[in-house]
């Protein structure tokens, strides 16, 4: 499977990814103590053998259909069919919620002819071999799903009744039989049918397939070009016309019509053994199948193409009251007289036999192991489960079979750039396991962009998920701080909550500050209100700011007091009382005295607080700028001082 | 059904040991026994080497991506008795940190739960088991756990992080009391479990069950469930599903999920811990999923040149 993997003595090694497992070829010998020589032989084994080729890491996936574009349709229209269904009326019962849950199986399947369609056009437009390839692939299976689909609606969804069942199976197959469509157009778009060399094949068909009055139709063309015939030809007219078939209303019951049509049956008998038909073999094998002969029918074989068509026709011939139970007998028989001990039966043909059997359980099964993905499996299910048709099958975690498999489904959507947003919804619908696949899943979305970010956020808010909420917040955050934008990391630490990180990022605003004399930011900072309170830091942050700002305002007195605040309350780190210290120094040279004298006393006590307490004093008086600084300071505040004494000392007035 | 979407040429020059991915799946870190750590860009199927890693003197091991919330961070460890830890700085990889309190080859590496902090497991050759824990502005503080197995560790693997009484409401801003645990498999034929107390580390738990060298645990990620899940698999080619089911966390059971002809050398649970993927003997990689009834079936192989990949009815065991 994994091409180009030398298959010598080589061993794989793995890992998981959030979606994909890694296999790379190696060589298991760890050097353990002991073993090194077990190791060593492994290893030189193995170089010998052409080393080289070891070099490669293979990214191997399950589930790859959702990366085709031409599905996306069908998974972003099956989501909203899906989800419609979730929320759909309960309280409907009886009849109009069967219609309704009818409903719904109908537009999942149209949904799966629109991407059927959609496929063809793909292949049919595209020059590429392979891609076309593909397509028509898809589209096989497409076909085949809406078959399986189709017809679980008609026995499980629906549950037709005898009388109705034969009626939906036979719209069934002549919906999914087509291989004979492009003969049937052929000969009708022809100038005189009768003459064609198919004619009679296709007059079979419709007979095959219980159309009786294109088949009649036809055969009226056939008797104006033979008058021989002609009385040949209104008798098989007549009795096709008076054919009993079920109908869909109620105007008569199962017993009437099946005293009917053993009357009727009874008649095309009599006819056939009275030689009426001997002259023309292709009308008598008509009467012949009229009377549900098996072998008659079974000679059409080609024209039928499939087993399940065979058994339609044999149970429209034969047993049309037919009872959905009695489904099986017939299946099974036909199947095997179909098929004949030639060819032996394909994965689709034992879905559908397992769904004629009623066996629904088995039906998902096999579509589970024969399909790629689990779209199929997991709708359907969901249907199934609706139309309280799934007892609580208990798989091992305790969660059923319906829960199981939208797990599956949805967990697949997770590792695609914007399906995971599908696979959220999907989530929330399972009760037990949801959640916890939600939390497990979402935290793996790569945050490739801000938005990306802030819409998996939601979904976590929206689900009160503070785990994950925070977990993100914090990712963005170290993301914008590697990037070096301080604000985004500062808003992103504060909407996580984290104390801590807050405080780095403030200390870097800070240290900015002190290095380049502005802050960045400004709005940022100047808006933080309550958030502010998150950690020390930050406060200090927004409080210094709010010093700048008071003091390009002007409001120096107002400045001055929170300067001073900052320093007393130890708001302030330590670190930066000499940058306060320096800030307060244009507040002490200006013409108005601005601090009082208690206020300068505080100050001058923190300066000798900040000199004298400092351990790297030495470091301190080595410093000429340092140095400087102190001295100015002192020489401000003494002579703030002097004035402020001088000032307050002073009566006014006088 | 699986298929090959990516092939990444690492250009190794020797045996690759170790290949993880990061949270994301954007990017791959390998690591070979020509001693160099490469990490590469593997978005939308490419393959862009972003970084050559070098530092290590011999094999190296295993690598393991720290949780992204704390960076871009990756720990490596090798036969040369080191374990480093590299870090992503202004788009540049570069060593943060190297750890050389180990006598012998460090053979596994494992970072706890986000929730804890910075944490990294490591096991070694010389029978001891080191945590590092970041603590700030490049410190890393290291607890020791000397002779966690006679003759050497051969894996850790760090059990998730689950609040005790987590139904009952923290008050917001307050840090939860985590219960910190974490397995180990050694040359001992056995598979330990640790718990930290008091700030110490602890061995709670002896897992008896193999008859050779415990090659590789995996702890399984919590569903929401209240039971613990360890696999374990041994030189005797042996794999064992240990399952505790009450929140003490002192009842392990042992289920063998089954016994391959070689040795098996790597166990490790998908995120959502329903597939178990197995490395062992006969080149092959096997998926394995719990049914109905408990039973282990395995799912699909990956098997190596031999065509395509038979997936084996897990449901057999299925219908009852």
């Amino acid at each position: 499977l994994v091409p180009g993997a030398d298959p010598s003595a080589r061993q794989l090694c793995f890992a998981w990814g959030p979606a994909e497992v890694l296999v790379c070829e190696t060589l298991f010998g760890r050097a353990g103590a002991g073993t090194a020589a077990r190791a060593l032989t492994g290893s030189v084994a193995g170089a010998g053998e052409g080393a080289p080729n070891s070099s490669r890491v293979f990214v191997v996936r399950k589930d790859q259909d959702i990366y085709i574009q031409t599905l996306r349709k069908l998974f972003n229209e099956s989501h909203g069919i899906f989800m419609g269904l979730q929320r759909s009326e309960e309280e409907l019962a009886g009849k109009s919620r069967k219609a309704q849950l009818v409903q719904v199986s109908k537009n999942y399947r149209s949904v799966i002819r629109a991407c059927m369609e959609d496929m063809h056009q793909a292949a049919v437009s595209t020059r590429d071999p392979a891609l076309q390839g593909q397509y028509s692939t898809q589209v096989s299976i497409l076909s085949a799903m809406e078959l399986i689909w189709n017809l679980c609606e008609i026995l499980f969804v629906e549950a037709a009744a005898a009388g109705p069942l034969l009626l939906r199976l036979l719209d069934w197959v002549r919906l999914h039989v087509c291989d004979v469509d492009s003969m049937v157009r052929e000969v009708l778009s022809s100038e005189s049918p009768s003459k064609h060399k198919l004619f009679w094949n296709v007059v079979d068909v419709f007979v095959l397939q219980g159309r009786m009055d294109e088949a009649r139709h036809l055969l009226s063309k056939e008797a104006t070009a033979n008058p021989t015939s002609m009385n040949m030809y209104k008798i098989l007219d007549d009795l096709m016309k008076k054919m009993p078939v079920p109908s869909l209303g109620n105007t008569q019951t199962l017993t009437e019509l099946e005293l009917k049509w053993q009357h009727w049956h009874e008649e095309c008998q009599r006819y056939l053994q009275d030689g009426t038909f001997a002259s023309n073999p292709h009308m008598e094998s008509i009467c012949k199948i009229l009377l549900g002969d098996e072998d008659a029918i079974l000679e059409k074989k080609e024209l039928m193409t499939t087993w399940y068509h065979f058994l339609v026709t044999r149970l429209l011939y034969s047993h049309p009251t037919v009872k959905p139970l009695e489904l099986r007998f017939y299946a099974q028989s036909s199947m095997d007289l179909f098929l004949g001990g030639e060819s032996s039966p394909e994965p689709l043909d034992m879905i559908l036999m397992a769904a004629f059997e009623f066996e629904m359980h088995q039906v998902i099964k096999e579509c589970s192991i024969v399909l790629s993905n689990w779209w199929f499996v997991a709708h359907l299910t969901d249907l199934l489960d609706h139309c309280k048709l799934l007892q609580s099958h208990n798989l091992y975690f305790g969660s059923n079979m319906r829960e199981f498999l939208l797990l599956e489904y949805a967990s697949g959507l997770f590792s695609h750039h914007s399906l995971w947003q599908l696979g959220v919804d999907y989530f929330d619908h399972c009760p037990e396991y949801g959640r916890v696949y939600l939390e497990l899943h979402i935290e793996r979305i790569p945050l490739s962009t801000e938005q990306k970010a802030l819409k998996v956020l939601r979904i976590c808010e929206q689900r009160q998920m503070h785990e994950q909420v925070r977990s993100i917040c914090k990712i963005m955050a170290m993301k914008a701080l590697r990037n070096n934008r301080l604000g985004s990391a500062l808003s992103w630490s504060i909407r996580a909550k984290d104390a801590a990180f807050a405080t780095l990022i403030s200390d870097r605003f800070l240290k900015d500050y002190c290095e380049r004399g502005c802050f960045s930011d400004l709005d940022l900072i100047d808006n933080l209100g309550p958030s502010m309170l998150l950690s020390d830091r930050l406060t200090f942050l927004g409080k210094y700011r709010e010093f700048h700002r008071l003091y390009g305002e002007k409001r120096f007195p107002e400045a001055a007091r929170l300067l001073l605040t900052l320093m007393t309350a130890h708001i302030a780190p330590c670190s930066f009382w000499m940058t306060l210290l320096t800030d307060a120094l244009p507040l002490l040279e200006q013409k108005e005295v601005i601090f009082s004298a208690e206020q300068t006393y505080e100050l001058m006590r923190c300066l000798e607080d900040l000199t004298a307490g400092n351990p790297d004093k030495q470091k301190f008086q080595d410093d000429d700028v340092e140095t400087t600084k102190v001295e100015m300071l002192r020489l401000a505040l003494a002579r703030n001082l002097a004035r402020v004494i001088v000032k307050e000392g002073t009566v006014e007035g006088s | 059904q699986v298929s090959v979407i990516n092939t990444v040429d690492t250009s190794h020059e020797d045996m690759i040991h170790d290949a993880q991915m990061d949270y994301y799946g954007t990017r791959l870190a390998t690591c070979s026994s020509d001693r160099s750590v490469k990490i590469f860009d593997v978005r939308n199927g490419g393959q862009i080497l972003i970084a050559d890693l070098r530092g290590h003197e011999g094999p190296v091991w295993q690598v393991a991506w720290a949780h992204p919330m704390y960076g871009n961070i990756l720990a490596s460890c090798s036969y040369d008795r080191k374990v480093i830890i590299w870090k992503e700085e202004n788009g540049t990889w570069e060593k943060t940190y190297e750890y050389t309190g180990h006598d012998s080859s460090v053979n596994s590496v494992c970072w706890a739960p986000h929730d804890y902090g910075l944490i990294l497991a490591c096991g070694s050759s010389d029978g001891a088991i080191s945590l590092l824990s970041y603590t700030g502005d490049g410190q890393w503080e290291v607890k020791k756990i000397s002779n966690a197995h006679t003759i050497g560790c051969n894996a850790v693997s760090w059990a998730p992080a689950v609040v005790p009484g987590s139904l009952i409401e923290q008050p917001s801003g307050q840090k939860p009391n985590y219960i910190k645990r974490f397995a180990s498999g050694g040359c001992d034929n056995l598979v330990k479990i640790w718990k930290e107390e008091d700030g110490q580390w602890k061995e709670e738990q002896k897992l008896e069950a193999h008859s050779d060298w415990v090659r590789d645990v995996a702890w399984a990620p919590s569903i929401g469930l209240p039971t613990s899940t360890i696999a374990s698999c041994s030189q005797d080619g042996r794999v064992f599903i240990w399952t505790c089911d009450d929140a003490s966390g002192t009842s392990w059971s042992p289920k063998l999920l089954h016994k391959f002809n070689d040795v098996v050398w790597h166990v490790s649970w998908s995120i959502t811990a329903n597939i178990l993927a197995v490395s062992g003997g006969d080149n092959k990689v096997t998926l394995w999923k719990e049914s109905v009834d408990g039973l282990w079936a395995c799912i699909s192989d990956v098997n190596k040149g031999q065509g395509g990949v038979s997936a084996v009815t897990e449901g057999q065991q299925n219908e009852q």
